[in-house]
């Protein structure tokens, strides 16, 4: 199931807060579409055994997705990703902007004019593009 | 609540405990990190009454260590404790006879998550399989507290993803779980909070997500900072 | 009282491998014995030997008519008898030792789990004191339980106008060996198997000592062996029980004797009991 592939494949790193690594690891898999509005996500049991985590900080993870309403819990049932569009589009834009925040405090270290930047950024990122389609031509050969 | 109240004691002419106080409590896995021979182990044997103390006390929901709380403390050592001419059935039954905490349930589960062979003979197991069979043996009696020494010194990295399994899993939920470990990489982010021993006692005493969002730091940073300072 | 009966036959399965083959090395040593030599002495008497006077000089016991009994043949397998019997009991002199170290050298020690059992841990000691008189005795009884067999295979080697009736007590005390395993007289039996379960208690309490303490435990060990040791012979050889003319009176010696005895004995057994619950360390 597609659903098992995305979460196996977590590492964690020892800084930042597991419960918002969690939380973000969510959020990057709902940019990238494995996970999908309205689905339905496991219970804080069944997420700290796929991601083996404690459940303590499972259960962290899930009351930050709730508070930040990017998870929906009614009653019994189990809970489900938000159907709310507004927010969906608002955490990829936030995901964008961390990235990019990254890329330009690492970057600022060298002087380099915008325009030159972008430039690069523009080749580096069709290269990109061109090598993974190849990969995935040559899987399809394979 | 598992409460260790200033415990000394003396080895060889040596300290190894020096006041170490600290508590355990239900509900959260907290781990002893120290260098080799910093009184870990030592610990440990003393709550489980298998060292006597020089002085400090020791209590577990308040009361002394007593034969009976055997049923409600699951120990497991860094090694397997069982007679090598023991089959691993055998070897169920037994504690299946002395515990009334003994969860037969349980442990056919764990056996089976584990692949475990119930007809080996315990000297013929690998040091992986033993780790593991030890594993069950403590993890299946429904105690409210679990310690461990060093789950993971001396296993091949297939088996520590296994038994890192254990630890985000319904097993260990509400219960008070103690380890030990050199192998601070293995259990970074499964643990609740990080006991820190230095000289015999407990320096550092923390909760690590706290130290994530408070300081930035990870139990590794905090540890060069105790030990290499 | 349930749990000390688990631990008892958890101490008897761990030995019982060695103890059946302790008991079939008795098993065969003496039968082989028996059957050998009487078949030998029987072949011997049919081919018309005895009657030339020859070779018959090397038994011990002949009757003087030519017939054999069954206290004769045990008079000649003495060696083959006693050394299963002598081998079984250093088997268990050692095992004195080993029934409690076993549990801590190795690569899987036991006595952890043990210590951390749901009981009070005199139990475990108990269970191995048992588990020691348990195979003391029942050697004991096994090796009784064969004579009768033994004399059976006698007699059906030996055609009956060849045999010469005896009684089987007789005939155990014609082997030394056996004469003191199965002492006649019932202070004898006492004596020896009394000052055996002393000797097995003052152990036990020395190696709980040497497990107690670190790295003078073994010096304090061979102290309390050598203390114990002490008072148990100093009423016999110290107060002069030779002496006609000795202070005290042999009634009186004894009743000390009995009161060292007694003593050792109890203070062994709550020594014991209380370095297993209180000092112990792994």
């Amino acid at each position: 199931m597609k659903m098992n592939e995305s979460w196996t494949d977590v590492t964690f790193n020892g800084r930042d807060p597991v419960y918002l690594q969690v939380v973000r690891h969510f959020k990057e898999q709902l940019a990238t579409g494995r996970l999908e509005a309205g689905q339905i996500i496991p219970s804080r049991r069944e997420l700290g055994a796929m991601l083996k985590i404690n459940p303590n900080t499972a259960q962290k993870a899930y009351k930050e997705m709730e508070e930040q309403k990017l998870i929906v819990t009614e009653g019994n049932s189990p809970s489900r990703i938000t159907l709310d569009d507004n927010l969906l589009r608002s955490i990829r834009s936030e995901l964008i902007s961390d990235a990019v925040d990254a890329f330009v405090v690492s970057v600022r270290k060298i002087d380099v004019p915008v325009e030159e930047l972008l430039d690069i950024v523009k080749q580096k990122y069709l290269e990109s593009n061109e090598t993974e389609r190849q990969v995935q031509e040559g899987g399809d050969q394979a | 609540m598992i409460e260790v109240v200033d415990i000394h004691k003396r080895y060889r002419g040596r300290s190894v405990l020096n006041g170490a106080s600290f508590t355990v409590e239900k509900g959260q896995i907290t781990c002893l990190i120290g260098i080799n021979g910093a009184g870990k182990s030592t610990i440990l044997k003393a709550i489980m009454g298998l060292t006597p103390l020089k002085s400090g006390t020791i209590r577990i929901d308040g009361q002394p260590m007593d034969k009976n709380l055997y049923e409600s403390i699951a120990f497991i050592p860094d090694h397997l404790t069982m007679p090598p001419g023991m089959k691993l059935s055998e070897g169920l039954r037994f504690m299946q006879d002395f515990y009334q905490s003994w969860n037969a349930n349980r442990a056919e589960e764990l056996m089976k998550f584990f692949s475990l062979d119930q007809t080996e003979r315990i000297g013929n197991l690998s040091r992986g399989t033993a780790a593991k069979f030890n594993l069950v043996l403590g993890l299946a009696q429904d105690t409210e507290y679990v310690l461990m020494d060093e789950p993971f010194s001396g296993i091949d990295m297939f088996s520590r993803g296994l038994i890192a399994e254990v630890f985000s899993s319904h097993l260990i939920e509400d219960r008070g779980v103690l380890l030990t470990t050199h192998e601070i990489g293995e259990v970074e982010h499964l643990i609740d909070r990080a006991l820190l021993m230095k000289d015999g006692a407990i320096c550092r005493d923390f909760q690590c997500e706290q130290i994530r969002s408070e300081e930035g730091k990870s139990i590794v940073d905090v540890m060069r900072e105790v030990y290499q300072a | 009282m349930n749990r000390y009966l688990k631990l008892v036959h958890m101490e008897v399965d761990r030995f019982k491998y060695i103890l059946a083959g302790l008991m079939s090395l008795t098993l065969i040593c003496q039968f082989g014995a028996v059957i050998w030599w009487t078949k030998s002495a029987v072949s011997n008497r049919e081919s018309g030997a005895w009657n030339n006077g020859g070779s018959m000089a090397y038994s011990l016991n002949p009757s003087h008519n030519g017939n054999l009994s069954f206290t004769e043949v045990i008079s000649n397998t003495q060696f083959l008898f006693m050394i299963p019997i002598l081998i079984s009991i250093g088997v268990l002199a050692i095992y004195v030792f080993l029934i409690w170290y076993r549990d801590w050298f190795g690569r899987n020690t036991f006595i952890y789990r043990l210590l951390t059992l749901p009981i009070a841990r005199r139990h475990i000691y108990f269970a191995k004191l048992t588990a020691i008189l348990l195979f003391i005795f029942g050697l004991v009884s096994f090796q009784l339980a064969l004579i009768p067999v033994e004399k059976l295979i006698f007699n059906l080697i030996v055609p009956s106008d060849m045999r010469d009736p005896s009684y089987i007590s007789n005939s155990i005390y014609a082997n030394p060996a056996l004469g003191m395993l199965i002492p006649w007289h019932f202070d004898s039996f006492l004596v020896y198997y009394v000052i055996g379960i002393i000797a097995v208690l003052v152990i036990f309490a020395a190696i709980l000592i040497e497990r107690s303490y670190g790295r003078l435990g073994i010096l304090y060990a061979i102290l309390y062996l050598g203390i114990s040791a002490f008072l148990l012979l100093f009423p016999m050889v110290g107060l002069g029980l030779d002496n006609l003319n000795g202070y005290l009176y042999p009634n009186e010696i004894f009743a000390i004797e009995l009161v060292m005895c007694v003593a050792v004995m109890a203070v062994s057994v709550w020594l014991g009991c209380r370095l297993i619950s209180k000092k112990i360390t792994v």
